[in-house]
């Protein structure tokens, strides 16, 4: 075996004149392939240290969710979808990340923050503390605690930011600012917990103390009092009386939005930005109403941290939180789109900065439960029905491959969820058939795909997760890396020297 | 669903003219088409109420044994509405009332709802839910 591949090695070498003496030369394949190989040879490592971190994850955005979204955005351009390369597939560099908390093989996103965010893994539903805290128990907290990417910066005078679509208390974000016994302590504590404030209250203090300069997404009831209706006919969820959006005004002079016409009047000269567009999460992409896009935020927390750091820089962490939720819904459809604003978001944040001086880090925190069916032919829709290979041409014959119980099947499916084809008997027992569904339903935007083991939410998986990166360091990106090494790369690439 | 199947679902007569619904060849109503972007009433809704309309969802674990009251939802979820606050709840819901006591539908499984569309807020006197749109004097089956 080894001397075949010194064999082959030699072969290789001098790929040019090799190329023209093979028959396959000037197959579009190979000369496609040709090129690639010219682009890796030609790389060069960036060593700059780097000004500005942008960390864009994609929750639940998994490397099967991300292929769905490749495919799904390949075929909305009229393309069969399989070739189509999403903005950050274009980075230099690749690794697959290993997301499993220190207590749970399936991660969730408060141990997968903690990890991206402050270079030690944890364990489940806890955020910026270490694994010795025990989840719900206050007494733990004290001497457990770390410093996250934002305090990093912070230290070094940088300007730092968070933007999610999911609620900015939620457990991503929260990554960035918080230390909790429990990521669900958004908007109170458990009475006789002295230890630790609440989620938002700790937004507020990271915000007054000039830690946050910039704080977009979701989440508004948890920041004000449940006797006090806000805006769009809620109410708070917090127990102290306090509106919180009104003090960060009053106190700190921030700029509060709450709509796209709130959104597009925030300055970006420095002021802190406390944008809050949601009772609880914002909308789906597809449904997505009065509220701005990831991007549109992306590119207001950037002009404002710019405006903020100067020539010190900036640390901003960007969270798509909705991908995650449309595939615990076992809906796709929604998925993919929101997987489609998160790669418009990096798009916007590659287009403001300049790869000598900002490295940007694009991944996932886990992977969902989520599948893909076989055999299907080119062109069959990625969110429809598995179609039959064509063995005289490219594209599929658009015929429904059928399964051996008489009925079609879509490409992506989810292994459990609520769209379990198990229905409930009287008895309690489960047991059922796969209902019959046609390429419309299949494609229609609210449609769940079927599922196997019936839950009340699709769940995470441990399946590896990708990181994409470009900028300083970015090529220490690397193999197959445990999920805290994100931290480190980021952290070495604000500090070398 | 074999008829076989619905008619020893529906023994205690708690399902009203299936053979009716069953005979419609008309396409059931999305409940995304009751509203606007901006969550407000959508032209076809405004135009529909009072009428007896058909509805495709799925039926939302009720609270009660042998109530005339449940959510339908666009999606299957397992979770009463009761259990969540109403800001957790999916914005494209309708509230039923059948006119007899019902059997509970497994929550994965379609079903067709066919009732009065009414608009308006409402709160039910015994579960306190909140509905802004409902389907009245209604009848379901399996889709």
């Amino acid at each position: 075996m080894r001397q075949t591949m010194t064999a082959l090695a030699a072969l290789l070498t001098g790929t040019a004149a090799m190329a023209q003496d093979l028959p396959q030369a000037d197959n579009e394949w190979f000369t496609a392939a040709q090129e690639r190989l010219q682009q890796e040879l030609a790389k060069a490592p960036n060593t700059n240290r780097a000004t500005n971190v942008i960390l864009m994850v994609a929750d639940g955005n998994g490397v099967g969710s991300n292929y769905i979204t490749r495919v799904f955005s390949g075929q909305q351009e009229g393309g069969l979808g399989d070739d189509y390369v999403q903005y950050h597939e274009t980075f230099p560099y690749l690794a697959l990340v290993k997301t499993y908390n220190v207590n749970a093989q399936t991660p969730d996103s408060a141990g997968t923050g903690t990890a991206m965010m402050a270079g030690v893994k944890t364990n489940i539903g806890i955020i910026g503390v270490d694994s010795d805290v025990v989840r719900g128990d206050c007494s733990t907290l004290p001497g457990n605690t770390v410093a996250s990417m934002n305090e990093i910066a912070h230290e070094m005078g940088k300007a730092t930011g968070i933007v999610s679509t999911a609620r900015i208390t939620h457990a991503t974000p929260a990554s960035a600012y918080a230390k909790t016994v429990d990521r669900n302590f958004e908007a109170t504590v458990p009475e006789g917990c002295d230890t630790q404030t609440d989620i938002a209250n700790q937004l507020i203090e990271a915000m007054e103390s000039g830690l946050i300069d910039v704080a977009m997404g979701g989440g508004r009831r948890n920041f004000v009092d449940a006797s006090m209706e806000i805006e769009e006919g809620t109410t708070g969820r917090r127990e102290d009386g306090r509106n919180l959006i009104e003090e960060a005004q009053a106190e700190l002079g921030a700029h509060y939005a709450w709509n796209q016409e709130s959104f597009e009047a925030a300055p970006t000269d420095g002021t802190p930005i406390l944008g809050l567009f949601e009772s609880s999460h914002m909308q789906y992409e597809a449904d997505r109403g009065d509220e701005p896009s990831l991007a549109e935020m992306t590119a207001k927390a950037i002009e404002t941290l710019q405006a903020s750091g100067g020539e010190n820089g900036f640390f901003l962490q960007v969270e798509s939180g909705r991908v995650d939720h449309a595939n615990h819904a076992g809906n796709a459809g929604r998925m993919v789109r929101d997987g489609r604003a998160f790669v418009e978001a990096i798009r916007v944040a590659d287009e403001m900065t300049d790869d000598a001086n900002t490295l940007i880090v694009v991944t996932a925190d886990h992977e969902h439960a989520i599948g893909l069916n076989g055999y299907c032919g080119r062109g069959s829709n990625i969110l429809g029905l598995c179609a039959e290979i064509n063995n005289e041409g490219v594209e599929t014959t658009g015929e429904p491959i059928l399964a051996d119980d008489g009925k079609p099947y879509t490409v992506v499916g989810y292994l459990n969820g609520a769209s379990s084809v198990l229905l409930r008997q009287p008895g309690g027992e489960y047991f059922g058939a796969r209902p019959d569904v046609t390429e419309e339903e299949a494609t229609d935007i609210d449609y769940v795909q079927q599922a196997l083991i019936p839950r009340s939410s699709e769940t995470h998986s441990a399946e590896d997760v990708a990181v994409y990166a470009k900028g300083p360091f970015a090529h220490l990106y690397e193999g197959t890396i445990e999920q805290n090494v994100i931290f480190h790369v980021m952290h070495h690439a604000l500090t070398a020297e | 669903m074999h008829r076989r199947h619905f008619l020893t679902l529906s023994a205690a007569g708690a399902l009203a003219a299936p053979a009716a619904l069953r005979a419609q060849a008309e396409e059931p109503l999305q409940l995304r088409r009751l509203y606007t972007d901006d969550r407000d009433f959508s032209e076809t809704a405004r135009s529909l109420e009072g009428d007896r309309v058909l509805f495709e969802g799925f039926m939302a674990p009720p609270l009660e044994a042998n109530s005339t009251f449940f959510v339908l939802t666009k999606m299957p979820m397992s979770v009463c509405p009761f259990c969540e606050t109403e800001s957790e709840w999916p914005d494209d819901i309708l509230a039923v009332y059948t006119k007899r006591v019902y059997r509970v539908a497994p929550f994965n499984r379609k079903i067709h709802v066919r009732g009065e569309l009414e608009l308006g807020p409402y709160r039910d006197p015994d579960t306190g839910f909140l509905s802004m749109v409902r389907a009245v004097n209604a009848t379901f089956d399996y889709a």
